[in-house]
């Protein structure tokens, strides 16, 4: 595309006409704020993914007795932080241990020495103090965004919060949108007696109030991790997808190519799956989108009541709620996690709303 | 017409049964009834006994299967009758609502008339001026405004203006020693209690709909119709405000049906932040507590004004748009 920009109009003629998709990302790459949007949203990603290399206190790689180790997986999943560092006792003694047990032995470590689940004592990292607590833990040279109440480094359960609001967003949106495009295609291509029951589904729904749905689910369950939360807002926040997604399917199934797939003898799965669904994404995409705004919200926000996920769990709404207990002296518990909810919405409002400009034709033209 | 309002009412009344069916169906099934997370409070000396509880029991009927419970309820309901709560010592559930609504009315009434004293001006001042560096300046605000989750704000203004500054009470409705207030001194108090929660109520709202206002505004100011009011002379005031934002009034007085249910609802995580003695705190103590028939009662309610809402926009729409008729 770029190449063909540079040739005059008169030479190149009318640029080739690329798919839908490749028009849609042509009009979103228009738009500044979007396009900064989306790489805040890559850059969070990026964060989440790398969050144990950013901030931890196991080393990333290390040569130990002989042999290459990746400590800095147990962040992810317990198991994967190898046996043997459990029983030479290493949690939380990485630096000195290391060296202690095998003096031939080096790591390379985060770019944070900073814990989210635990209070960084004297001289474990040689030479270094510990985290302050409670009103002394200001942000400082060492604890960037200050400690909470226990000494916990705030930039490292931010860090690692990320995981959680961007998993929450991504997956109950992904479940949010199977059932929301299934109940709304079902509805809106097969019609009749599908469609009533399944509208007065959606009406039904929609009309419990979701905190009732939410917090009786969190009841039920003994001990909640972020996976039923997410699976809990992805079963209460379709409703729009759903109503969106019948609309479409409304409208495209008078369409002669499905009339053409028809008379061609293809089955009505198959049509509503493969020939409709391709053309009715476009739409469906743009409250799927704000729906991962909405998610990360529902998340905070229920963290912040105390219904999130059972400690230890470093969601930013989780600070926030120790930030709220302690509001007279420790501002930095709520100035950055707020910011960071905050900026974190604001990025999937705006390519929400660019998504919308550049999927709809009639949006475009305006602009 | 009639007709129509007839078949709304009864969809929504079956639709109405349906919700408070699967409600009652969930908070039955949460572990623990008001009883036994009453007695999680009491002394273990205190405790009654396997008789005693069974006798409470049956006396609140709390031994029956929900469906069971559920029927009753609803029998009581249609005789208007909307249960007691258990944990407020068997306050009718009436007179609790009633006693949390005029705080949350406080709120949601003051936000929703300056929501729209603010929002109309500001939406159609931004199209007038639609390009200028201060219309931009001013809609990115806005749009920074809508996308501000309402309990950060909270936790900010909080942090400014109590902790920093210390203007404003931190939260509560009244100080400790509003009793002893003169009129004047209590309106006062009540004032500074209630510009926070008040502030967070609105400028989500605000923002939104003055984006709404100025979006259909720009859909109408395109049309032929403002051009030939604008070429026979009217002047602009009047083509903005006679011709062009009568005909965005539509789409609004939808917005306006769907707010209707919030006038009641309060917001769960607002109140809290503020521990403003709400609606929606009510709620939230009342789930706490799993009691059944205040959860109830506040379902009940909600469902009906969400539905209400619903049938009013529609309504409405036949009002302002002479084009839309029922039948």
């Amino acid at each position: 595309m770029d190449e063909l920009e540079l040739i005059p109009p008169a030479i190149a003629g009318p640029p080739p006409a690329g798919g839908f998709w490749r028009e849609v990302w042509r009009h979103f790459r228009r738009r500044k704020l979007a396009m900064l949007a989306l790489s805040f949203v890559v850059f969070l990603c990026l964060v989440a993914l790398f969050a144990p290399m950013i901030a931890g206190t196991k080393p990333i790689i290390c040569k130990y007795k002989g042999r290459i180790y990746f400590p800095c997986m147990g962040y992810y999943v317990r198991s994967w932080e190898n046996p043997i560092f459990r029983q030479d006792r290493m949690l939380h003694h990485y630096p000195t241990r290391l060296k202690e047990l095998d003096p031939k032995s080096w790591a390379m470590w985060p770019l944070v020495y900073q814990d989210p689940y635990w209070r960084v004592r004297d001289n474990e990292w040689p030479g270094r103090p510990g985290n302050p607590w409670g009103i002394n833990g200001k942000p400082s040279r060492l604890n960037w965004f200050g400690t909470d109440q226990q000494g916990f480094d705030v930039f490292a359960q931010m860090v690692h919060g990320t995981q959680i609001a961007l998993s929450v967003g991504f997956v109950s949106m992904g479940i949010a949108s199977v059932i929301g495009i299934t109940v709304g295609a079902l509805a809106g291509y097969l019609g009749g007696w599908v469609d009533m029951l399944l509208s007065r589904i959606i009406e039904l729904v929609m009309c419990i109030p979701s905190l009732v749905l939410i917090l009786a689910l969190v009841a039920m369950l003994d001990n909640v991790t972020n996976y039923h939360l997410m699976a809990i807002v992805g079963i209460t926040s379709w409703t729009g997808i759903a109503r969106l997604a019948r609309a479409e399917f409304l409208k495209l199934k008078q369409m002669e190519f499905v009339t053409a797939a028809r008379a061609m003898g293809a089955s009505w799965p198959r049509i509503v799956f493969l020939h409709v669904l391709r053309n009715a994404l476009a739409p469906v995409l743009v409250p799927i989108t704000f729906g991962i705004a909405a998610a990360i919200l529902v998340e905070s926000g229920l963290s912040y009541l105390g219904f999130g996920a059972s400690p230890p769990n470093p969601s930013w709404g989780t600070l926030l709620k120790a930030g709220r207990s302690a509001i007279e002296q420790m501002w930095w518990l709520i100035l950055f996690p707020g910011l960071a909810i905050f900026l974190t919405v604001l990025a999937y409002n705006l390519i929400g709303e660019a998504l919308q400009e550049a999927t709809d034709p009639r949006l475009r033209q305006v602009t | 017409m009639l007709n129509y309002i007839i078949r709304r009412v009864a969809l929504g009344l079956l639709t109405l049964l349906l919700i408070t069916f699967v409600v009652y169906a969930l908070i039955r099934h949460m572990p623990g009834t008001p009883l036994t997370l009453d007695m999680a409070n009491m002394d273990p000396r205190m405790m009654p006994s396997q008789e005693e509880i069974d006798r409470m029991n049956r006396l609140y009927g709390l031994d029956k299967p929900w469906y069971e419970a559920y029927f009753i309820w609803l029998k009581n309901v249609v005789q208007l009758d909307f249960g007691r709560s258990i944990p407020q010592n068997n306050e009718p559930v009436l007179n609790l609502i009633l006693e949390r609504m005029p705080a949350t009315l406080l709120l949601s009434v003051t936000s929703l008339f300056l929501t729209y004293l603010l929002s109309i001006p500001i939406g159609l001042w931004s199209t007038v001026r639609s390009g200028t560096f201060a219309e931009r300046a001013a809609s990115t605000l806005l749009y920074m405004l809508y996308s501000l989750p309402a309990f950060v704000a909270a936790l900010y203004l909080q942090l400014l203006f109590y902790s920093k500054l210390g203007w404003l009470p931190l939260f509560g409705m009244h100080s400790d020693n509003y009793e002893t207030l003169s009129t004047a001194g209590k309106a006062w108090d009540l004032l500074k209690h209630s510009i926070l929660p008040i502030v967070c109520f609105t400028y989500g709202s605000l923002a939104y709909d003055s984006r709404f206002i100025r979006a259909n505004m720009q859909e109408v100011i395109r049309q032929d119709y403002i051009r030939t009011a604008r070429a026979k002379g009217v002047p602009p005031g009047r083509v903005i405000w006679h011709h062009a934002f009568r005909n965005t009034l539509i789409p609004l007085v939808t917005l306006f049906g769907l707010t209707l249910p919030h006038l009641l609802s309060g917001a769960v995580i607002l109140e809290q932040i503020f521990a403003w003695p709400g609606m929606g705190r009510l709620y939230f103590e009342a789930i706490g507590q799993r009691d059944y028939d205040t959860i109830m009662g506040l379902t009940l309610m909600f469902s009906v004004l969400t539905l209400l809402g619903q049938l009013l926009a529609d309504l409405l729409y036949a009002v302002v748009d002479p084009r839309v008729t029922y039948q």
